[in-house]
């Protein structure tokens, strides 16, 4: 059997992306999706009643999970995130779904599971039979609701029933699906599939569940009752450890506990290193629900708002303008005094068309600022409505995947044109919101220079950037071992960005990964990014490196990072500096478990 | 009884969302509603039948009322379908 064979791997590591930082350990709960095939079996006449009665508190326990769903949803993501969960409410007493089951089972004198099953897949069908790729996937509606009610026929009684104080493994879970779990006291999940800005990991991090997503392998290596952690500080998932192992985690997890604590004492403290040198500290953000983590991790202001959420969410093709300006409002409403960036929209690369565009090569394609100067009824109308918002508080404005100045010139005639419109409209704004570009395309920093006479400030997106540099698709196993960003190349990148924008006086952002990669920090510091912006749960590790550091410190550990050949020994180096310098930091390290 | 061809302009289709704002604004009257497509009908008033229209953008319905408040609930609907659902077009 196959879970004998699972089990029999002790300590077997998976290797994903942590979306939720914190430790877990326990037992796992193995979670799958109801196979579609449920057994045909004939009904007694007598018992036709008692079957009938049985859909029907399936279906009122669906009803009471999507309720409760409904409400965190709303609480923690907004209305919107909230309709596709109100739409499959409505299905579960649906004319084409409710009395077409309860027929089934009489006229057939079948169980409810399969007559469930047979009606919901009928209409499944004809979706799929769609031409629209798009409208084929919406059929997963229709599953979600199938599953969900087959669940509470075969469970007899709870919800999405996983064991109390267990880790939930999942080839991929729903916003939905992790609201339900916390409240049955889940300890952290792991998904083969899922990225960081998912719902879903959204979701983990608001309810404090340490996450793991894109492990690729983890449902098939892991069985229920396995003994497992997660570790969603590096993006692991051990398997059964041994006794060491596990004392070794039982260890960090204590520390990780104690170091949360002393994050709120660090909460109010400046972000300042030792010699006096001030670094500001923004996060990276998507949805308007994540802003109370602003205060409690001590960002101050959004260094990328990236409003590609607000576009792609729920499959809606695209918000309003006057729907976007409300969003933006209630964004900068709630961060004045600090500063919020606005990304313009970023589409294309690993982001879906919402238009069904297909290309072969789309990172090096139609894509962020590229499309937007192509596609004006786009672009517009996401201007107006951020400068519309901008009445309300500080904002500022930066450009996605720009590569050549003139792109640059273009988008400051459209700028100029909006808000020439919006002034004889007689609508306030602010004239004066600063415009800042990527730099995330190797060009902009080797032009550096000239982009900083034309902006006002820059952002380095480090993921594009080394995937540039070193020509590299870091979702490619095969050659993922090279992609590293802390290669002295991009680091060179990085420096002629920061001595162009100091030399003409703006400010340098970063709001790539590389910035969470703490052995990173000093090194940024040292290359002179005067900002460091990044999902915020990971900014109080970040100022605990920065507090306990000089910055001529960092720029001693630039110059040995831009000769350094051999990136193993540079990590080595990097990871005992921390030790030695900044308390408790160390296992915050990304990388393999050593 | 009485019928009224609609076009669908929003970029997405009658997904889920566009879906169950029709069935809603359709529950508010009285009158029976069903959707026509390529010969085929369904019950305006499902938002299952509504969404294995599979109707893309650009896709021609055929919108059918009856009864005592066919008209108003015709009124409403085409608002509905004309503002593209609140979508993108």
């Amino acid at each position: 059997m196959m879970d004998s064979q699972k089990t029999s791997e002790e300590g077997t590591v998976s290797k994903g992306i942590g979306v939720s930082p914190g430790i877990a350990i326990g037992p796992a709960y193995l979670y799958a999706r109801v196979s579609f095939d449920v057994e045909a079996q004939a009904v007694d006449p007598e018992k036709i009643e008692h079957e009938k009665q049985r859909f029907e508190d399936a279906v009122r326990k669906a009803e009471r999970d999507l309720h409760k769903i409904i409400a965190v949803t709303r609480e923690k993501l907004g209305e919107d995130s909230a309709t596709i969960f109100e739409a499959q409410l409505m299905m579960l007493r649906d004319q084409a779904m409710y009395p077409e089951v309860i027929a089934f089972i009489e006229s057939k004198g079948i169980n409810a599971g399969y007559a469930v099953q047979s009606v919901m897949s009928k209409h499944r069908q004809v979706m799929e039979a769609s031409d629209s790729e798009y409208l084929r996937e919406r059929s997963n509606d229709l599953l979600d609701i199938q599953d969900r009610i087959i669940r509470h026929l075969r469970r007899g009684r709870i919800l999405s029933a996983v064991d109390e104080n267990s880790i939930v493994i999942a080839e991929n879970l729903t916003a939905a699906d992790i609201i339900l779990f916390s409240r049955r006291g889940i300890l952290g999940c792991a998904m083969d599939f899922g990225g960081p800005t998912s719902h879903v990991s959204i979701m983990a991090r608001a309810l404090g569940v340490p996450a793991i997503v894109s492990t690729h392998n983890a449902t098939s290596k892991v069985s229920t009752g396995d003994l497992v952690v997660v570790d969603g500080i590096r993006g692991e998932l051990i398997v059964n450890p041994d006794e060491d192992t596990l004392a070794a985690y039982r260890v960090k997890q204590e520390r990780y506990a104690r170091l949360q604590q002393q994050d709120r004492q660090l909460m109010d403290l400046p972000s300042e290193t030792l010699d006096g040198h001030s670094i500001e500290l923004q996060a990276n953000l998507e949805l308007r629900e994540e802003i109370p983590l602003l205060e409690e991790n001590g960002a101050k202001g959004i260094g990328l708002f990236r409003t590609e959420m607000l576009l792609l969410m729920e499959g809606r093709a695209l918000v309003t303008e006057e729907e976007q300006a409300l969003e933006y409002s209630k964004v900068i409403d709630a961060v004045t005094p600090h500063t919020t960036t606005f990304r313009v929209l970023d589409l294309g690369g690993d982001k879906l068309l919402p238009m069904g565009h297909r290309e072969h090569n789309p990172f090096l394609g139609w894509r962020g600022i590229r499309i937007m100067l192509d596609k004006p009824e786009l672009l517009v109308p996401q201007l107006k409505a951020i400068l519309r918002a901008s009445a309300k508080g500080p904002t500022r404005i930066l450009l996605p995947m720009v590569t050549q100045i003139s792109e640059v010139r273009r988008f400051k005639e459209v700028w100029a044109d909006t808000m020439d419109t919006l002034t004889r409209e007689g609508v306030p704004f602010d004239s004066d919101i600063p415009v800042g570009v990527m730099v995330e395309v190797p060009s902009v920093a080797l032009q550096a220079r000239l982009f900083a006479e034309e902006v006002d400030f820059f952002s380095i997106g480090t993921n594009d950037l080394t995937q540039y540099v070193l020509a590299v698709d870091r979702g490619n196993d095969m050659v993922a071992e090279i992609y590293d960003e802390l290669h002295p190349a991009v680091l060179q990148l990085i420096r002629m960005t920061c001595d162009a924008a100091h030399a003409v006086g703006i400010p340098v952002s970063l709001c790539g990964e590389l910035a969470t990669n703490l052995r990173a920090v000093p090194v940024l510091l040292g290359l002179g990014v005067d900002t460091l912006s990044a999902s915020p749960v990971y900014l109080p590790a970040i100022k605990r490196v920065i507090r306990a550091m000089k910055r001529t410190e960092g720029e001693g550990l630039a110059e040995r990072a831009l000769v350094s050949s051999d990136p193993e020994e540079f990590r080595g180096f990097m990871d005992r500096w921390l030790e030695e310098h900044a308390c408790g930091v160390s296992f915050f390290l990304e990388g393999p478990a050593d | 009884m009485i019928e009224k061809e609609v076009t669908v302009t929003n970029r997405a289709g009658l997904h889920t969302r566009p879906a169950s704002m029709i069935v809603r604004t359709a529950s508010q009257f009285q009158s029976e509603f069903f959707i026509q497509k390529d010969g085929y009908e369904i019950n305006g008033k499902s938002i299952i039948g509504v969404m294995t229209l599979a109707a893309e953008q650009g896709a021609t319905l055929t919108l059918v009322f009856e009864g005592s408040d066919e008209q108003e609930a015709l009124v409403a609907m085409e608002a509905i379908f004309e503002d593209g659902f609140g979508e993108v077009k």
